[in-house]
């Protein structure tokens, strides 16, 4: 017995790392295999890297305005044009790319963590501390979702930072009231039981036995709001409460284009909504599809 | 039942009530006074004082609070701090323009919605099938204030086959008699057919732009219960009585399809109301959600504090009609008695 734990850990670094490039490369081949998957790992694949290297292959700046240039239609100088103060809107769109994708991830975390908490807290302990979570949960939920995010954002000061902290609150509801479902569910298992008859703590027996089971669903469920994150800070910017003037974001890029309609500026407005679109599309692929492996029955929300 | 119902009706009545107090919370916790905005940047602190003391900003907030619900409970809704103008007839006005393009961007993305789930399923084609995907895939992602400046500019800068960004009607036609505030139908009641066909002209794009995300949610679920329930055995039950595939379809499958569609309706009523913020930015609708961001810019309380409180009871109000409804359309559902 003791023989066999020293062999254990023994074993060669490399090998551990072998198990890891296996499963990558099994993973690899899932998504090789699936077309939707395939274009959506590639969409959003090709989103990440305009956002990371945008700036680096691309020299023009997202700021610098020159009314020589003002609205000049896509060409090989310019690929998506140039809007009215003469800016190149590829390297804005790339910028975009990065502000979208960045917040997107921070709501993912973010809702995850404070409404994963909320909804283990309220799953483990039961009771009134769940029935009072549960009915905060349900309050929020009963407001139109983007007129909260509008409401918190003007609250706190008009912004990014704010705008994000809006859609993260109303992320946090639909991602308590699954972990809850989820606690409620794994709680009854009789290893839980077991631990219990142990003498754990039912703080040990939450972090240890119950919140691992809850990965699956935290995944899926985060696929799916951080296609709702761009769609919703795009919505913030479009009507003037994201993004403030200067900066490259795609919903007051959007607004931008809007300006522009009847001057015949098609490629400002259009060219932001196409990120929008794909990468959000892009997400809810993903989203559907591991909801399909890993859950077909089908509970999870969708938006 | 009788327990159950109840308990559904505390629960709603529960999500209300927390929902009125976080959004007044919300609402004073706001830096900036409204007073001030009310008496314009040069007012002196005396003038100051008396606005606030006359709106009741001055008292403890559970006593504003105590006013604003028994206020709205009584219909009696405040006076908007940004326009003076009185909240409920503010609503009245601006509410029937939204439900108007609402119910149009909602019949149309049902209708839709229908014959394409059925034609994706009905044929088994992965081509069509495939599309319906896609195209379901793509509405969920789109942006509803984009595909309206998209169809801006196709439909009205290139082709000029619709009108732009004008609101409800072209500013040479008179609006209708007022009967129930939607254009369609007051026009269709006074006989006047220039107006209706020029009021359905300028529905045509907001419309199409508030109801594709519901469409392409409504086309995904109705496909999946439609898939489901062909492969039940009633529906065998059915084929071997010798119905045709097509009828069995309609009649039999299509019906049990809908139900989980109400269940629903009340994301789609949330999609409805956070698309019609934006689609009507887009299109000058002078409907209640341009008003309601401009209200939020404005900090103009009495108006939001109103649009959350009724869309809030229209939310829990859909959802508590939806499980009656089940009742009614579904028999399995009133037979099963819970275990409580």
């Amino acid at each position: 017995m003791e023989a066999g734990r020293i062999a254990a850990t023994q074993l060669p670094r490399t090998h551990v790392l072998g198990r890891w490039a296996r499963a990558a490369g099994r993973v690899a081949r899932f998504i090789a295999h699936d077309p939707a998957l395939l274009t959506a790992h590639v969409l959003l694949g090709v989103l990440v890297l305009l956002a990371l290297l945008g700036n680096v292959f691309w020299s023009h700046d997202p700021n610098t305005a020159d009314l020589n240039l003002a609205l000049h239609s896509p060409s090989a100088s310019h690929p998506m044009g140039t809007d009215s103060l003469g800016r190149d809107v590829f390297a804005r769109f790339n910028q975009g790319a990065r502000i979208s994708l960045i917040i997107g991830a921070i709501v993912v975390v973010a809702g995850a963590l404070l409404g994963g908490a909320i909804g283990v807290l309220a799953g483990t302990f039961g009771g009134w501390t769940d029935n009072l979570l549960m009915r905060c949960m349900d309050s929020l939920l009963a407001f139109p979702p983007l007129i909260l995010a509008m409401a918190v954002t003007v609250g706190l000061g008009v912004g990014l930072k704010t705008a994000t902290l809006g859609v993260i609150l109303t992320t946090i509801p639909f991602y308590a009231r699954l972990c809850r479902s989820d606690v409620l569910r794994v709680r009854s298992l009789s290893f839980v039981e077991a631990a219990n008859a142990l003498g754990a703590r039912r703080g040990w027996i939450m972090l240890r036995h119950i919140v691992p089971h809850l990965t699956s669903t935290l995944l899926i469920q985060s696929a799916a709001v951080f296609g709702y994150a761009i769609l919703s800070i795009a919505a913030l910017g479009f009507v003037g409460l994201g993004a403030q003037v200067p900066t490259p974001e795609w919903g007051s890029m959007i607004t931008d284009g809007l300006n522009n309609v009847l001057t015949g500026g098609w490629w400002i407005g259009v060219f932001p909504g196409v990120g929008v679109l794909l990468g959000v599309t892009a997400t809810s692929i993903v989203a559907d599809r591991a909801r399909d492996i890993f859950d077909p029955r089908g509970e999870y929300l969708r938006f | 039942m009788g327990k159950l119902v109840l308990n559904r009706i505390a629960g709603a009545l529960a999500a209300v009530f927390g929902a009125s107090i976080l959004s007044f919370v919300f609402l004073r916790l706001f830096p900036g006074d409204p007073a001030r905005l009310v008496v314009g940047p040069l007012a002196t602190q005396e003038q100051i004082d008396a606005v606030s003391h006359q709106m009741g900003l001055d008292k403890p907030l559970w006593t504003q609070y105590w006013r604003y619900v028994w206020g709205f409970l009584r219909g009696d809704w405040g006076y908007s701090f940004g326009s003076g103008q009185n909240v409920t007839t503010l609503m009245g006005d601006r509410i029937p323009p939204s439900l108007e393009l609402g119910l149009f961007a909602f019949l149309g993305a049902f209708v839709v919605a229908v014959v394409l789930a059925l034609v994706a399923t009905y044929q088994r084609r992965p081509i069509v099938d495939g599309t319906v995907r896609t195209i379901s895939f793509l509405g969920l992602g789109t942006p509803p204030f984009w595909l309206g400046l998209l169809l801006l500019l196709l439909f009205f800068v290139h082709f000029g086959w619709l009108p732009g960004p004008e609101g409800r009607l072209s500013a040479a036609t008179i609006a209708p008699p007022h009967h129930t505030g939607l254009y369609t139908i007051d026009a269709l009641i006074a006989g006047q057919w220039g107006t209706l066909w020029d009021a359905i002209r300028h529905l045509i794009l907001p419309a199409f732009a508030l109801g594709f995300a519901p469409f392409a949610y409504l086309v995904r679920l109705l496909r999946a219960n439609l898939l489901d329930v062909s492969r039940e055995p009633f529906l065998l039950v059915v084929r071997s009585k010798g119905v045709s595939r097509w009828a069995s379809f309609t009649r039999h499958a299509l019906p049990n399809a809908f139900l989980p569609t109400l269940t629903a309706s009340g994301l789609i009523l949330a999609q409805l109301i956070a698309g019609s913020v934006l689609v009507e930015k887009v299109f000058n609708w002078p409907g209640v959600g341009q008003l309601v961001v401009d209200s939020i810019l404005r900090k103009d309380f009495a108006v939001v504090e109103t649009f959350i409180l009724l869309s809030a009871l229209s939310y829990v109000v859909v959802n508590a009609l939806v499980d009656f409804l089940y009742g009614a359309i579904d028999p399995r559902v009133r037979a099963w008695s819970p275990p409580v």
